[in-house]
């Protein structure tokens, strides 16, 4: 058997056996005929046969806000947070990155800032764009930008100075060398903020939901509605949803990446 | 003086010498002697604390004066750009596009025998290749002044010499002014017209050499002849005593 499908095959006996294992445990009685008893408790975790077929009703048209629904919102907000983040984040990266007097006066604002935890923003967020998409976006948004802008800043800032000299010795203008140089060399930095920028605007998003209420309803919302009713299950199905949802991303980031950067050798035999 | 840091070191002191039009020069010295800081003030990198950098006529300060390449030691081609984007970009920045930068970039990649790997990033090519490369960029747009600062530094001798060889071949049909640091006699000896021997820092001119064996020169059975060995005893004779003063 070859390195891959060796990998792929312990992939799905790992999974199998958690599935396997969660049913099993979740159906055996402590105390045989005592109610509520279980080894393992399926009111607070649920078992999968059981998030199953929340799954299947939850994506029935029998429900007001299908779970296809709640994914797109919830994939919808990530996105447009997230691409708003990576597209600011990476040209204010650029610009004080290569401009040291602006990068001086801008710290200690940008180091503020940052450090604000985000979740208590929010309430303001909230209170400013409503309880629709709009502050989901702009919470992923504000996240997102400070992981991609600090990256890229280091990007540009390293760039090697030796590869600047010999682009203006060939004739290169400055924003030439922006775009020849400073631009493809950062962009490896920037690469490497792309994977946790996606998780970390899913989780943006996710909070914003939490408050949101059903108006902008993602995935978030179905967690939040599913403690109020104590349904372990259609929590499951939610946070299931979310992880794959999170993986999917994760593999279109770094096929991108694998295309962008296909000069790197670590991606030379694939290219 | 150049100004390192928050002290003053001088790293040349009252260098003076002319480059003729069409000639090789090496510059020859032991290391941190400044040699690469003369090549530097010459390119406009570094601006001299006294004293001026003429060419033509013209003062240079500052910027990179228009018409002179530069290759430096340490391998600066683009490592996101195949060989053939990184021998265009001197013609993608004077604007030259289409057919007659494909063309020319064609002619610069079958001067230098780099056919066959047009399409290939710089990470799949050995160290004589990239700076191959590197040496083709900077001629692809043709500048009448070429400095060149250890070029070959770190290749291993044999592709040293084959780069050699194509260096000369090169300039034989273009006649750049070049002006060639080096920290190797041999082959200051075996490419250059005169040769300027550095002392040690701050770095003085010790002595002016004219290479005296003729052209063109085959760089391999050169060095077996009584007249490159006389003129390396020669020259070795003074650059020797820098070495062995330092005592290492």
């Amino acid at each position: 058997m070859s390195g891959r499908a060796s990998v792929l095959a312990w992939r799905l006996v790992i999974l199998l056996a958690i599935l396997v294992a969660w049913e099993w445990l979740t159906g055996v009685k402590a105390i045989s005929r005592t109610p509520g008893l279980y080894w393992i408790d399926p009111f607070f975790i649920s078992r999968p046969s059981a998030i199953a077929a929340r799954f299947v009703f939850l994506a029935s048209d029998r429900v007001r806000l299908s779970i296809w629904q709640m994914a797109l919102s919830t994939v919808q907000s990530t996105l447009w947070g997230f691409l708003a983040g990576v597209g600011s984040g990476f040209v204010v990266g650029l610009v004080l990155g290569r401009n040291d007097r602006l990068a001086r006066i801008f710290e200690p604002y940008i180091v503020a800032f940052n450090s604000l935890p985000r979740i208590a923003l929010v309430p303001l967020i909230t209170m400013v764009f409503g309880f629709g998409i709009l502050a989901k976006v702009v919470l992923a948004w504000t996240i997102v930008f400070f992981i991609v802008f600090f990256n890229t800043f280091q990007g540009a800032r390293t760039v090697d100075a030796d590869l600047i000299y010999s682009a203006r010795f060939l004739g290169a203008g400055e924003r030439q060398i922006m775009r020849t140089v400073i631009i493809p060399s950062a962009l490896g930095w920037t690469f490497a903020a792309l994977t946790p920028s996606i998780s970390f605007a899913l989780i943006g998003v996710v909070v914003g939901e939490f408050l949101g209420g059903e108006s902008g309803g993602g995935l978030g919302y179905l967690i939040i509605q599913s403690l109020g009713t104590l349904n372990a299950a259609d929590m499951m199905v939610a946070l299931v949803s979310l992880g794959v949802i999170g993986i999917v991303m994760a593999l279109g980031i770094k096929q991108l990446e694998r295309r962008l950067l296909r000069w790197r050798p670590e991606y030379r035999d694939r290219a | 003086m150049f100004r390192a840091g928050p002290r003053e070191v001088a790293a040349v002191d009252g260098v003076s010498f002319d480059v003729f039009d069409g000639e090789f020069v090496a510059l020859v010295g032991p290391s941190g002697c400044g040699k690469s800081t003369i090549l530097n003030m010459i390119g406009g990198l570094v601006t001299p604390s006294a004293g001026t950098v003429e060419i033509d006529g013209a003062r240079v300060i500052g910027a990179a004066p228009a018409n002179v390449g530069y290759v430096f030691q340490k391998d600066t081609v683009f490592p996101w750009r195949t060989v053939a984007r990184n021998i265009a970009l001197g013609l993608e920045y004077r604007g030259v596009t289409g057919e007659q930068q494909a063309r020319r970039v064609r002619e610069a990649i079958a001067l230098a025998g780099l056919e066959g790997f047009e399409d290939a990033f710089p990470a799949t090519l050995s160290g004589g290749m990239r700076q191959r490369v590197a040496l083709m960029r900077t001629l692809v747009v043709d500048p009448a002044i070429l400095l060149m600062d250890e070029p070959f530094g770190a290749l291993d001798t044999h592709t040293k010499i084959n780069l050699h060889a194509e260096l000369l071949a090169l300039w034989n049909a273009r006649r750049q002014t070049v002006v060639f640091v080096t920290h190797d006699l041999s082959e200051a000896i075996t490419l250059a017209d005169r040769v300027v021997v550095m002392t040690r820092r701050p770095g003085r001119i010790k002595m002016v050499h004219e290479v005296k064996l003729p052209r063109p020169r085959d760089v391999i059975q050169l060095r077996e002849t009584d007249e490159y060995a006389r003129e390396y005893r020669r020259v070795w004779h003074v650059l020797g005593e820098e070495f062995a003063e330092r005592g290492a």
